[in-house]
């Protein structure tokens, strides 16, 4: 089904066939001698929020960063297709911006610049340079980031440096910053992992809100206003509440793919029984790839 | 046995150690203990070197002088400086390979970029100022422009490696987060790496200033005025309580830098 989605795709053919908005055609990474993901093939529709669930090492940030374009499938970047585009192949800019950005375990704020400048680095995409060196010295586009800003809870933050707010704070200015952004697909690695329960029910509940939120930006050439949402995560209770599919990644292959609500405890703990395999693991190669 | 012994304890450590005691031993040997090793009238002529401290020249007349070339020196050296950074800092961000940085690894081309800045910076830096004073004397004279330049080509040298590393310490994360937003390299240069690394790179270039003040006060022989020149005049005279004053000047020009750059790295703290 997702082979033929991409193939009509390519073709350029305009038939009324429900295409999958994000399709993984048999994408696998190797880093030197780990697996980080063993070919898997994925099709996600349009505003679907999909929980990613498996041990460490399961290939769930490979995923994702494969569907950030943060990294190249082996079989080349046309084995991931979001909307009919490759993120691998973008180039940065507008067009990759508007389709698809990452919230990560560790927030990744620049701990230099205060919360409104992090936040608006949610536009660098769209901005030019000569607007973004501007926008240092004459912040561009403060209303939007004080809209955001308020919308996460934190408006106050704004002149803040992100080292002096805790961590839930953190996530939120992560947040506000993928509101600026405004991407088809959020993709969100762990978004929960370092929170206590009550952040991370929050935090969810705001990432949730982002798939229907109208960020104001549109989205480029799409125009959709419905969002997906991917993330990866541990906790069976939010799953149930916040996701409509949930699918299960165990030694970087799918270990089942059900609707959110039919996630039992038993069925997570089956996946999460490792034994004693010590097989592959995560490696730290790249960017900033981990696992929590 | 007890050969055997000796050979598992001569390893590589306590080999080398002996090594260069019998070559102290050695140099020591070597050394003419018939000639004295100072010259006979130094301790004299220290103590009156010393003596000259107390006081040294505080008329109003020569303070005035001393004002002046301390103005002077800082004028050269913040020249110098400026041209400098604003030399180094493009050189040490090519250097450094952050905006040739692909998702995916690095390429061919990064990395022969990369060598070649090193290489230009390396060779910029190898050359002393002073030699790259007497080259610009030679080529256009003796003119404030020859010291300024011949300070700012060895400095640009020196802080294009040292910005280029500070550069490459940034942590990863939040500039990896700042890509996966579309952000083009030059964009991430400048919302990541250059806001993280800006207290180190601030720090040095003030650290930088200082060694500035000092290699201006000594330029004095290629023809520009300033602490140098005037302790230089002062020597020939054998003036040595002028000569204290002007080293008080040039202390105090470095600890008032010392001081300015604390006040600024402290306002950055985060």
């Amino acid at each position: 089904m997702t082979a033929t989605g991409v193939r009509l795709r390519r073709a350029g053919e305009q038939f009324a066939v429900a295409k999958p908005l994000v399709a993984i055609d048999s994408a696998s990474k190797v880093y030197g001698t780990n697996r980080g993901l063993a070919p898997l093939s994925l099709a996600i529709n349009a505003g679907e929020r999909v929980a990613l669930v498996g041990p460490s090492g399961s290939g769930k940030t490979t995923l994702l960063r494969l569907l950030a374009g943060a990294l190249v499938p082996d079989q080349g970047p046309r084995s991931v297709i979001i909307n009919g585009k490759s993120p691998g192949e973008l180039k940065p800019g507008r067009e990759l911006a508007s389709l698809v950005g990452i919230v990560s375990q560790r927030f990744d704020l620049v701990p230099h610049l205060p919360v409104l400048h992090n936040v608006l680095a949610g536009r660098l995409g769209h901005w030019s340079l000569a607007r973004s060196v501007l926008s240092l010295v004459w912040p561009m586009e403060r209303r939007a980031a004080q809209q955001a800003l308020a919308r996460v809870g934190i408006a106050d933050k704004i002149n803040e440096r992100p080292g002096r707010l805790s961590g839930g704070e953190q996530q939120r200015v992560a947040i506000a910053r993928m509101m600026m952004q405004s991407p088809l697909v959020i993709l969100a690695d762990e978004p929960v992992a370092s929170l206590d329960p009550a952040r991370a029910e929050e935090v969810m509940e705001l990432l949730v809100g982002l798939v229907s939120l109208d960020m104001g930006h549109g989205n480029g050439d799409d125009g959709s206003s419905q969002r997906t949402l991917i993330a990866s995560l541990h906790t069976a209770s939010l799953i149930r509440r916040h996701f409509t599919r949930v699918i299960g990644l165990r030694e970087s292959r799918v270990q089942f793919d059900l609707p959110a609500g039919e996630l039992d405890d038993a069925v997570l703990d089956e996946l999460y029984d490792l034994g004693d395999d010590n097989g592959d693991v995560e490696p730290l190669a790249g960017l900033a790839a981990r696992d929590g | 046995m007890s050969l055997r012994r000796l050979q598992t304890w001569l390893t590589g450590p306590r080999l080398l150690t002996l090594g260069i005691v019998f070559a102290l031993a050695w140099s020591l040997s070597r050394v003419d203990w018939q000639q004295p090793i100072g010259h006979t009238g130094g301790g004299a002529a220290a103590l009156q070197v010393l003596l000259a401290l107390f006081p040294p020249e505080l008329s109003p007349e020569f303070l005035r002088i001393c004002v002046v070339s301390s103005w002077h020196t800082l004028a050269y050296a913040v020249a110098g400086m400026s041209l400098a950074v604003a030399l180094g800092l493009p050189l040490g961000v090519l250097a450094s390979g952050v905006l040739a940085q692909s998702a995916d690894g690095s390429g061919a081309r990064r990395w022969t970029l990369m060598a070649s800045v090193r290489f230009l910076l390396a060779a910029m830096r190898s050359v002393h100022e002073l030699v790259w004073a007497l080259l610009f004397v030679a080529a256009v004279g003796l003119s404030p422009m020859a010291a300024i330049l011949a300070m700012a080509i060895p400095y640009a040298g020196i802080l294009g490696r040292i910005y280029a590393e500070q550069l490459q310490d940034v942590p990863a994360e939040p500039v990896a987060a700042l890509r996966t937003t579309g952000a083009s390299s030059a964009h991430v240069l400048l919302y990541g790496y250059i806001p993280m690394a800006l207290p180190d790179l601030l720090s040095y270039t003030f650290y930088r200033l200082e060694c500035g003040i000092r290699a201006a006060a000594i330029m004095s022989f290629v023809g520009i005025d300033g602490i140098g020149f005037q302790i230089e005049l002062s020597l020939a005279d054998l003036l040595f309580r002028q000569v204290w004053t002007l080293l008080i000047f040039l202390v105090a020009l470095v600890v008032a830098v010392d001081w300015w750059s604390s006040r600024v790295r402290r306002s950055m703290a985060y």
